[in-house]
């Protein structure tokens, strides 16, 4: 973190309420009944007007101390999703507990301008268990999003006004390109998408049948060949040479409007999860310094996605 | 939480208890109070009929122009339009299909309904249903916010009602302390008093005083009448004669005034003003129910009185009709001041045909009265000494009771000389008859006997209507009351009459201490408050003292919630969090902040540094492992990692400040 950024986050705490209230719209009627009722009050000296005044005044106070128990002690932890897709609904979850005493009606939400929409609510905390609660959210764009406020509020008790407490708690959630079908025609050279392929010759590799051996203790069962097995009265595994796979690296350019951008990076997402399904060693290199060393399986899609989600914003974590 | 239909019937309880207080004060039309008790019932069985709220609502604003119609014709007050109006409105929230916003609509409409409760009764019934609106709105409010809330699982009902009822004692709290200490800063004059709570008026003093009648009032424990007296009395209770009407003309069974009325007018002097009267400040109260103001006997001024209507008091005219004093007019509630010569006695006997009516005996008077009269007044020397032994004769060789058969032919014949038991009316009509047969003017006396002290002042009950005799003696007159001492004032009836009793005392205290509650009670209650170290007496001292008490009562209560308030920071710095901070700003101190600024990598490596270690490990396992930390371990925590550190100086590296995430 920057020192011009901890100057800002100190700032914007000194300068940001522990708590925030916000009246619903029972609540501001009550207001402007309570506001009716002390004019009353005021205006003819009626004794029992200034009871009904002060029993609605004490109300409002009872409801900022019964809400302010609700809220303080809560501790938070956030719950990331593992590989959220863009345009797409994943969970985010927060896990809620209270050392002591209850909380009723909750509602937890990030301080976010795209997530902060997605609201969890809670109608009991009890002490002592963590709870999780999950919202359902939708990230518009790829990329890193961060979070560093998680809002918890309440209602309760009489639902007039919403008190809100903001809980700094720094967290990232990686947002993948979104799905797209994969472009309809294989990479070119003008794409500037590179293709390499070599031949390997190994014993266990997926080609054609190379020999037939006899089954060593502590090989794999599923290549023993029982037809000749049986014939011969002997256990055999089978032998087949390597089967040629494919080496990719697709390449990106990370020039132009954060739009095309973004497409690139779907459609290549989408590209790599194809050739990696068929067993292709996928790599990733990119305008920007970007560069994952082609490999296969499902692991190295997690890679290029992460990079891809990446792309056009920071450098990867070295 | 299976508390839907809980909530709910909570919700319209609430509403009901909020209408009550309007309907107590008598001017809600009977149409509306069935109306809503209608709606009321079927809430509750519960049944939601106006599930399409459209009809009902064009319905209730055409009554509502209808209502407002009618107060441009003056044919009802507009608060009651308005009342009537918050009514038929919560009535139809009721009835339709429950919702948050239903619910908060009834809420506000029940709120709007307590509000013209206070406007339009001054009962102490209101704040009973201002405290029954406020539990219940309380209880259904907050059922209502947590099981709309949704997500997780419902608590059980019991576990919101505890910070719910914890809400409304801190909320009735706060309303008392708010209502005692907000400056008065207008005149009292909105406050409609209430009217007879417990049923109608009950003495009513009559143009006659008809012998044969039951004497159930003397066990009606209502409140008629309050004084404050001048020089204060100080006792508990009163023995004391409170005049009303004097009779003079007795037909042998009922007892009637022959005199005129004079003129009226704001002051009556009924005799000439001398020292050390008694003064007195009364008020009739709504049980009283007659025009016939009273005084302590024997009343000599009376003068400034007010009637109090509905929303206003103006003065009143008073008629003085012999010895007797009228108010001009009528209201549920009079005050006025009467001077009265208690010391002295009475004043000099009438003389002329007031005299001649004094000694006029009715025409078939029973032949054994006059015979008994002389008989029991046998011996002794002077008018004086004959009344008096006539007097004791009747207190000693005659029962009371207030079991009487019904009407018999001659009343006092049958008194003297079959039953020999009877009540005050009997007693006295016995004596002034036997007064008159010696030739002794007499004339009987209604009013009240005795009081009982409360909040300062005398309270005189139903049950204390008396009658007795003044007899003119040498002249001057001679008050007689040949009733037995014992059964002069009010006699209980039971655990109601105790219960009635109660509820009157307390019914003034209200009237007294919230209704009437102004600036210079407040200012009184400043200057009693105060410390003084001599009071003028006894009774002023108590009170101050009482007084403080109650203010040191109340600072002790926000004293103990603010050291709630400080012992639970100070507990909850046993948190995680508040370590984590705790150990970031020592670690930040001493230079030994990892390039980060976290925790994580803080340069804590050595043996020595191993304690630290530790608290920053236990740290993070009762922050992310579930672990949480014991009250107080977090302190011995710090201390460890401040030991641990001691002398140690800055590591090389230079430190960097990130405080810990997370709450």
């Amino acid at each position: 973190m920057s020192r011009r950024e901890r100057l800002s986050r100190a700032w914007r705490r000194l300068w940001i309420p522990p708590r925030r209230l916000r009246t619903t719209a029972a609540g501001r009627t009550y207001l402007v009944l309570t506001f009716g009722v002390g004019l009353g009050a005021l205006n003819t000296g009626n004794n029992l007007l200034y009871l009904v005044l002060g029993l609605q005044l004490s109300i409002i106070i009872v409801s900022g101390i019964l809400s302010e128990r609700c809220v303080r002690r809560i501790q938070v932890r956030r719950l990331l999703p593992a590989s959220p897709r863009a345009r797409a609904p994943f969970h985010l979850g927060w896990g809620l507990r209270l050392r002591r005493g209850q909380a009723f009606a909750l509602t937890v939400s990030e301080v976010h301008p795209t997530l902060g929409s997605s609201v969890a609510r809670l109608a009991w905390l009890p002490a002592g268990e963590e709870v999780t609660v999950r919202a359902v959210a939708v990230a518009p764009r790829r990329g890193p999003v961060r979070l560093r406020w998680v809002r918890l509020s309440t209602t309760f008790p009489f639902g007039l006004f919403v008190k809100i407490r903001d809980v700094e708690l720094d967290g990232e959630i990686l947002v993948l390109p979104a799905r797209v079908p994969p472009p309809p025609e294989p990479p070119g050279p003008s794409s500037g998408l590179g293709l390499e392929q070599r031949s390997l010759r190994g014993p266990d590799g997926g080609g054609d049948l190379a020999q037939l051996r006899e089954l060593r203790e502590g090989e794999d069962a599923r290549r023993i060949h029982w037809r000749k097995s049986a014939q011969l009265g002997t256990l055999l595994r089978v032998e087949r040479d390597a089967q040629p796979q494919p080496r990719i690296v697709l390449q990106l350019d990370e020039g132009g409007p954060a739009e095309r951008l973004d497409l690139a990076c779907e459609q290549l997402a989408a590209r790599a999860e194809v050739l990696l399904s068929r067993g292709a060693e996928v790599g990733l290199e990119s305008s920007g310094g970007l560069s994952v060393k082609p490999s296969a399986g499902p692991s190295q899609s997690r890679i290029i996605l992460r990079a891809l989600a990446r792309a056009g914003h920071e450098r990867p974590p070295a | 939480m299976k508390g839907d239909r809980l909530r709910l019937a909570l919700r319209d309880l609430a509403a009901a208890a909020a209408f009550a207080a309007m309907a107590i004060s008598g001017q809600v039309p009977p149409w509306a109070v069935g109306l809503f008790l209608v709606a009321l019932a079927v809430a509750l069985v519960p049944r939601r009929p106006l599930a399409d709220g459209r009809l009902s609502a064009l319905a209730l604003l055409l009554a509502v122009v209808v209502l407002y119609a009618a107060v441009v014709l003056d044919q009802l007050d507009l608060v009651v339009a308005a009342c009537i109006t918050a009514a038929l409105l919560t009535a139809q929230r009721m009835l339709s299909r429950p919702s948050p916003r239903t619910t908060d609509q009834v809420h506000l409409a029940s709120l709007l309904m307590i509000a013209g409760g206070a406007v339009l009764s001054a009962d102490l019934l209101f704040a009973f249903c201002l405290l029954l609106y406020a539990t219940l709105a309380v209880l259904s409010q907050g059922l209502g916010v947590v099981a709309e809330t949704g997500g997780g699982v419902l608590p059980p009902v019991r576990r919101v009602l505890r910070p719910l009822l914890l809400g409304l004692v801190l909320a009735v709290a706060g309303a008392l302390v708010f209502f005692v200490v907000f400056p008065r800063l207008s005149w009292n004059v909105a406050a409609r008093r209430g009217g007879a709570s417990l049923g109608p008026a009950t003495v009513g003093f009559a143009d006659g005083l008809r012998l044969g009648g039951a004497g159930l009032i003397k066990s009606n424990p209502r409140v008629v009448l309050r004084a404050r007296l001048d020089p204060d009395p100080g006792t508990e209770l009163l023995d004391v004669y409170w005049v009303g009407r004097r009779f003079d003309s007795f037909d042998g069974i009922q007892w009637s005034a022959s005199d005129r009325p004079g003129r009226a007018t704001h002051q009556v002097l009924l005799a000439p003003p001398e020292p050390g009267l008694v003064r007195q400040e009364i008020e009739l109260l709504p049980a009283y129910g007659s025009r016939t103001l009273v005084a302590l006997d024997t009343p000599v001024v009376f003068g400034d009185a007010q009637t109090h209507q509905t929303t206003f008091t103006v003065r009143a005219d008073l008629l003085p009709v012999g010895g007797e004093v009228r108010l001009v007019g009528s209201s549920d509630r009079v005050t006025y001041r009467a001077f009265s010569a208690v010391e002295h006695g009475p004043a000099l006997a009438p003389a002329g045909p007031e005299r001649e009516r004094s000694l006029r005996l009715p025409a078939r008077l029973d032949p054994r009265i006059p015979a008994l009269a002389r008989t029991l007044s046998q011996g002794a020397l002077n008018d004086r000494a004959v009344a008096r032994q006539l007097e004791r004769a009747l207190q000693t060789d005659y029962a009371y009771t207030l079991e009487l058969p019904g009407r018999v032919k001659d009343p006092l014949a049958d008194f003297l000389f079959s039953r020999r038991a009877g009540h005050c009316e009997d007693f006295a009509t016995a004596l002034a008859v036997l007064l008159r047969a010696r030739g002794i003017p007499a004339r009987v006396v209604v009013g009240f006997h005795g009081g009982e002290r409360a909040a300062g002042e005398y309270l005189v009950r139903a049950g204390d209507a008396h009658a007795w005799v003044e007899a003119e003696v040498e002249g001057h007159v001679l008050r007689l009351d040949a009733t037995p001492p014992q059964h002069r004032s009010g006699e209980g009836t039971g655990a109601l009459g105790w219960l009635l009793a109660r509820w009157e005392a307390l019914q003034i205290r209200w009237l007294d201490r919230v209704v009437d509650y102004s600036l210079a009670d407040q200012a009184r209650l400043a200057e009693r408050v105060r410390w003084a170290p001599g009071q003028e007496s006894r009774a002023g001292a108590r009170r101050a003292s009482a007084d403080r008490s109650v203010l040191f009562a109340l600072c002790g209560l926000v004293g103990a919630l603010l050291l709630a308030a400080l012992l639970g920071r100070a507990a909850s710095s046993g948190d995680a969090e508040q370590l984590g901070r705790s150990l970031h700003r020592l670690l930040a101190r001493r230079g030994r902040l990892g390039p980060a600024g976290w925790l994580d990598d803080a340069r804590v490596e050595g043996r020595e540094l191993a304690p630290l270690r530790a608290s920053i490990a236990r740290y993070r396992e009762a922050r992310f492992g579930r672990r949480p930390l014991a009250p107080g371990e977090g302190r011995q925590l710090l201390q460890q990692a401040r030991r641990a550190l001691g002398t140690l100086g800055p590591a090389s590296a230079s430190p960097r400040r990130h405080p810990p995430s997370g709450a």
